[in-house]
């Protein structure tokens, strides 16, 4: 199968350890379309977001020590599937190089000269890992579609900050592979994961990161099933724009995370999909 | 066009004209104000530059007991001598007269923050404020438009605007000249009302029917409660169904009616202000539902577009460039109460974000009339009351903030008790 990967940028760890992961299943990318690392509106979000300090420990990690397998992850939960003969990957470009599939930097991964890229590429699938709000003509171009995984149940948690809802909403914290189409997070589902391990995380970071690392196993299994054609999609019930979440602030955070600590974690049933 | 129309479209013009040139030289007669506009006017260009900066999700600096203490201090800075509360600081000719319209509905957040902090000081100026008002009164029960020192014409809006504040009083005092002063204005209300339910013809602005006055049903409704009269509240519910045939399925508010002027944020902040607290007091859950799908439309604009615009066109379609602060406050009150109501925490988000931001925008340093003002527009030159901090942005800034600390307590205190 032909699987294309959509990043935000190549010091991305998530991207890296999902292109690595597919690699070693023997998905090996046909190719990887990022967007330019040092885009000016993303480092102010990133401010914004972390705050100065840790935008330059970040920026020391990923472009400063670039190259020395050393540099420290942000998700320690992806040092396993990062690590390779004589050390560690820490770019997507060293993973590229590594496996031997090509890189193309675009602004904006809608654009035509993007899609055209892709098309050239004729992929079965698309998986995504970060970048933009994916339009249909992209959407269009891979034979089985694009697929995404998010780190909630769907379609309980759609949005942003689904860990941290879930908590505070009494919703099991979970993931969701699914396909992509134009609303946020309604696409057809692939496979909701309740995530065992909740109750042994000891912050908001550590669940996160733990997540990613369930949700690219979690994708890794879609594509095997899916390249075996023994997976398909449900469409979601209550598509409802009420179902949005979006960014949670800091304070609200730190009700969700008190509540992770004192171990009020959801233990619903999880619905079968897929 | 008529002749008539474009007439009028000039006349306005030329009015907006003469009015800004006449703020203008406030400048001469006050030249000291000339370094603080410069200073606010390159401040404002350098922040929007990146008009999404502050948009925020983490706790700023600012405490929110510190932005609420600049606020009221800024309130307290602008009683005028007779008990008044000046309208606004301008930036080209400083403190306006007492307003009041603005000066009634303070009263009940002068007393918020008074017995939230044990400030005596608010509690004092609320009780001055609430004097200068009982001796504005009319003989029909009605308040004056406008500001202070015209000739007084009665005014449906500010005579709801000012019960807010004397059924406050009264609840604050019991005492019987505030009650009777209060009982006096809600019974001109009421005669006043038109048998659809709505306020039209003389003693309205422009002498027409506007859903904003949803604020004048939460004033009859407040004043329903505090004096047990049912009367006061079947008004108050009338009014409320003329307002709720004006919500479109779009959640948009039609028959705001301000001629010559855009539907800011700052009259649809009203609207829904207005009929959500007419619906809790009244327990009318189909207002409230009404109020949420507006109120939830915005809420997706602010997170999507990190921003609200100061004005709107039907079925919010914006593109103004400019913040009305004062909106956004009242929005974030809106949001906090449909939290308080459903216990979607999504409202409350909201809200915390909003706040911060608004926070961010108070100046901490400053003369009178600037330290902890909250501007009109921001940036400051946008079309809502340009170049001036304004006493009712202070006020519903407050409001949001004292909110915001009961119900995060509140959610607190629950959470340690489960």
């Amino acid at each position: 199968m032909r699987v294309v990967i959509l990043c935000s940028s190549i010091y991305s760890e998530t991207s890296c350890a999902m292109a690595m992961r597919l690699a070693q299943l023997g998905y090996v990318p046909t190719g990887a379309i990022t967007l330019p690392s040092l885009d000016l509106h993303t480092v102010l979000r990133k401010v914004g977001q972390w705050g100065v300090p840790e935008v330059v420990r970040y920026a020391q990690t990923k472009v400063i020590s670039r190259g020395r397998t050393e540099a420290q992850l942000r998700n320690p939960y992806l040092e396993q599937l990062l690590q390779h003969r004589t050390g560690s990957f820490r770019t997507l470009r060293e993973v590229a190089a590594g496996y031997g599939f090509p890189i193309v930097t675009c602004r904006d991964q809608n654009a035509p000269e993007s899609i055209e890229q892709i098309r050239e590429w004729s992929p079965d699938l698309i998986v995504f890992t970060g970048g933009n709000i994916l339009r249909k003509p992209l959407l269009q171009v891979p034979r089985l579609g694009v697929i995404n995984v998010h780190l909630g149940l769907l379609p309980e948690i759609r949005g942003m900050s689904s860990p941290e809802w879930s908590l505070l909403n009494g919703v099991p914290v979970g993931v969701t592979v699914h396909y992509i189409d134009e609303g946020i997070d309604t696409g057809p589902i692939l496979r909701r994961s309740e995530f065992p391990e909740a109750a042994q995380c000891s912050s908001l970071d550590d669940l996160r990161n733990r997540l990613i690392a369930f949700g690219i196993e979690k994708v890794s299994e879609v594509v095997t099933s899916l390249d075996r054609g023994t997976i398909s999609a449900t469409p979601q019930s209550e598509l409802d724009e009420d179902n949005q979440y979006f960014v949670m602030h800091e304070w609200l955070q730190a009700q969700a995370e008190r509540r992770l600590n004192e171990g009020h974690l959801a233990a619903a049933a999880v619905r079968a999909h897929g | 066009m008529s002749h008539s129309q474009a007439d009028s479209n000039s006349d306005a013009v030329l009015g907006r004209a003469a009015k800004a040139l006449s703020e203008a030289a406030g400048l001469v007669r006050g030249p000291q104000r000339i370094f603080p506009l410069v200073r606010r006017l390159a401040a404002d260009r350098l922040a929007t530059f990146e008009p999404r900066h502050l948009y925020s999700y983490t706790t700023t600096e600012r405490a929110t007991g510190d932005s609420l203490k600049l606020l009221v201090r800024w309130i307290l800075d602008a009683q005028r001598p007779d008990g008044g509360i000046a309208a606004y600081y301008s930036l080209l000719t400083g403190y306006s007269d007492s307003y009041p319209e603005v000066t009634g509905y303070i009263v009940p957040t002068l007393y918020d923050f008074a017995h939230v902090t044990g400030d005596n000081h608010a509690a004092v100026a609320a009780e001055r404020a609430t004097r200068w008002l009982l001796s504005l009164q009319m003989p029909s029960g009605a308040f004056p438009a406008g500001l202070h020192g015209g000739d007084p014409q009665p005014s449906v809006f500010n005579t709801g605007q000012i019960l807010q504040g004397l059924v406050r009083a009264y609840r604050e005092t019991n005492r019987s000249e505030i009650r009777d002063a209060a009982v006096t204005a809600g019974n001109w209300l009421v005669r006043m009302q038109q048998s659809d339910g709505s306020w039209s013809g003389p003693g309205t602005y422009q002498g027409v029917a506007h859903t904003y006055y949803s604020m004048v049903s939460w004033a009859l409704a407040e004043l329903s409660a505090a004096v047990d009269d049912e009367q006061y509240g079947l008004a108050a519910e009338r009014n409320l169904d003329w307002v709720l045939r004006h919500f479109a399925p779009s959640g948009w508010v039609d028959g705001i009616n301000l001629r010559g002027h855009p539907n800011y944020l700052h009259f649809i902040g009203y609207v829904l202000q207005g009929v959500l607290q007419s619906a809790i007091l009244r327990r009318r859950e189909d207002a409230t539902r009404a109020v949420a799908k507006s109120a939830w439309v915005l809420l997706r604009r602010f997170e999507r577009d990190k921003f609200l615009h100061g004005a709107y066109k039907p079925d919010f379609k914006g593109n103004r460039r400019y913040a009305c602060l004062t909106g956004n406050a009242q929005m974030s009150c809106v949001w906090l109460r449909l939290f308080q109501q459903t216990g979607d925490l999504r409202y409350l988000n909201a809200s915390l974000k909003m706040n911060e931001m608004l926070k961010q925008l108070v100046p901490a340093r400053g003369g009178k009339g600037i330290v902890g003002g909250v501007s009109g527009s921001y940036p400051a030159w946008g079309a809502y009351q340009p170049l001036r901090y304004i006493s009712w942005g202070c006020k519903f800034l407050a409001d949001a903030l004292l909110l915001e600390q009961a119900l995060t307590r509140q959610f607190e205190a629950s959470a340690c008790a489960s």
